[in-house]
Formats: structure tokens, sequence, C-alpha cells
């Protein structure tokens, strides 16, 4: 099948209209497969990307650069019990998720 | 899902922001588009699941902003469009993908096999997705 996903790109534009990414801690809750981590992770200074589904995780994990394994990070956890300290990051991301 | 942005509140720092991105269940138009034209042929149909859970989320983010968590800054709507080749891709696609959320009836289905069967040789088949966009402050006393 040959889909293709917004070819006019209208979702990174009004995500970069609302957001700016550079040099920030980025919290993606519902990365999946981080169809949308790939329109912003490289501007930030760290990305975390969480989802329930591990099969979609391991994707996204297979998908990043090579130099942004350091950068862009994927774990399984649950938005209602998230495995982080008190104010680390400086953008939350609800990906299609709430 | 309120918990849930309890807990993003938590983890983001004073003055950070929360980005809430999703589609919206809203009779998605069907299109058969070419270089030359775009034909409307009809709408999905919403499940009521799918609407459910707009309102459930709307209610979250409501119920969030009454707590004083958040505080919206900024809301638009813009469209995400999925394109196939063909209509039977396009209707794999939401049975597969959104089997229960929407539908395809089938006048719609009629209607986008004969536009396209008869536009132009590039013509494909379009689904206008409604998305939301809304930025949230962050709120916190220090």
């Amino acid at each position: 099948m040959t889909i293709q996903n917004d070819p006019e790109r209208n979702e990174s534009k009004h995500l970069h209209t609302f957001a700016d990414f550079r040099n920030k801690r980025v919290l993606e809750v519902g990365c999946g497969e981080g169809r949308l981590t790939w329109q912003y992770a490289r501007e930030t200074q760290l990305t975390v990307g969480i989802d329930m589904d591990t099969d979609a995780l391991r994707i996204a994990e297979v998908d990043r650069a090579s130099d942004l394994e350091h950068k862009v990070l994927f774990t399984a956890a649950a938005s209602e019990y998230l495995p982080f300290s008190k104010e680390t990051f400086d953008i939350a991301v609800l990906a299609w998720s709430l | 899902m309120v918990h849930a942005l309890n807990e993003i509140r938590r983890v983001l720092v004073p003055n950070g922001l929360l980005i809430d991105i999703r589609p919206l269940m809203d009779r998605w138009q069907v299109e058969v588009t070419s270089m030359r034209e775009v034909r409307q042929t009809g709408r999905v149909h919403d499940f009521p699941v799918g609407l459910a859970d707009d309102e459930a989320a709307n209610r979250a983010i409501a119920q969030a902003f009454e707590n004083g968590w958040f505080s919206r800054d900024r809301q638009e709507f813009f469209s995400y469009s999925y394109s196939w080749d063909t209509p039977a891709e396009m209707e794999e696609w939401v049975d597969t993908e959104w089997e229960d959320f929407v539908a395809l009836e089938e006048e719609t289905k009629q209607a986008t096999r004969s536009a396209w069967a008869l536009g132009d040789a590039d013509a494909r088949v379009r689904l206008q997705v409604k998305m939301l966009i809304a930025r949230w402050n962050v709120l916190k006393d220090r």
C-alpha cells in the first residue's frame, strides 16, 4: 500500500509554530513509532518518548539515527505514572494521546 | 486522563509548555484529487466511541484548567491528510487502522471509486482529518 501521511507537512508546521524546541528537554507522551518525534527531536537538548506499546517503541528505536542515540530516548511508561523527577522537562507533547 | 495531566504538570518546569495535538472526530472529508482538480466524494461516518473519546479528552483538559494546573495560551485547527493511489487502499486502511472510530458508508465508497475511475491519470484518494493543536502553560506555586 502506498500511503502518504500529511504530504503538506501541516502537522510539523503547526507544531513548530506552537513551540520552539531548540535546546529544550521534551517529553512526548504516546510517541508510538516516533512519527511525530522525528519532526522536532533533532533540535532539542533531550527528547524522551514514552508509550505503552513496546512493539512501536522497538520500531522507534530502530528508526533512530545513530547520531541521536544519546539525545532521543524511548521507554515504556504510562502517562499516569511518569518515571521522571519533578521539573525534568521544558515541553510535554501529547501526541495524539489525550 | 486527569491524573496523567497532573503527572505531566509535575515533570514540567515552571513556565513549561504542554502541547496537545490530536485528531478530532468530525466526519472527515473524502476526496479524489489530481493536479487539475479536487472532487469531494463524501464523508466518513463517526462511531460513538470516537466521539466519546474526544469528549473525555476535552473534559480532562477542562478539569486540569479548572484545577489551576494549566492556562490555555493558544489553539488552532488544521487538516492532516492521508493519501492513497486507489480507493481500495483507503478502504483497507480505514477498516484496519480506524475500525473502532470511523467507517466508510457504501455511498461514499461508490462515489469515490467512480470519481477515481473516471478521474485524471494522476488521480489519488485523500482523507482530510481534522486536527486540534493547543498550547497550555503550566501553572505552579513556587
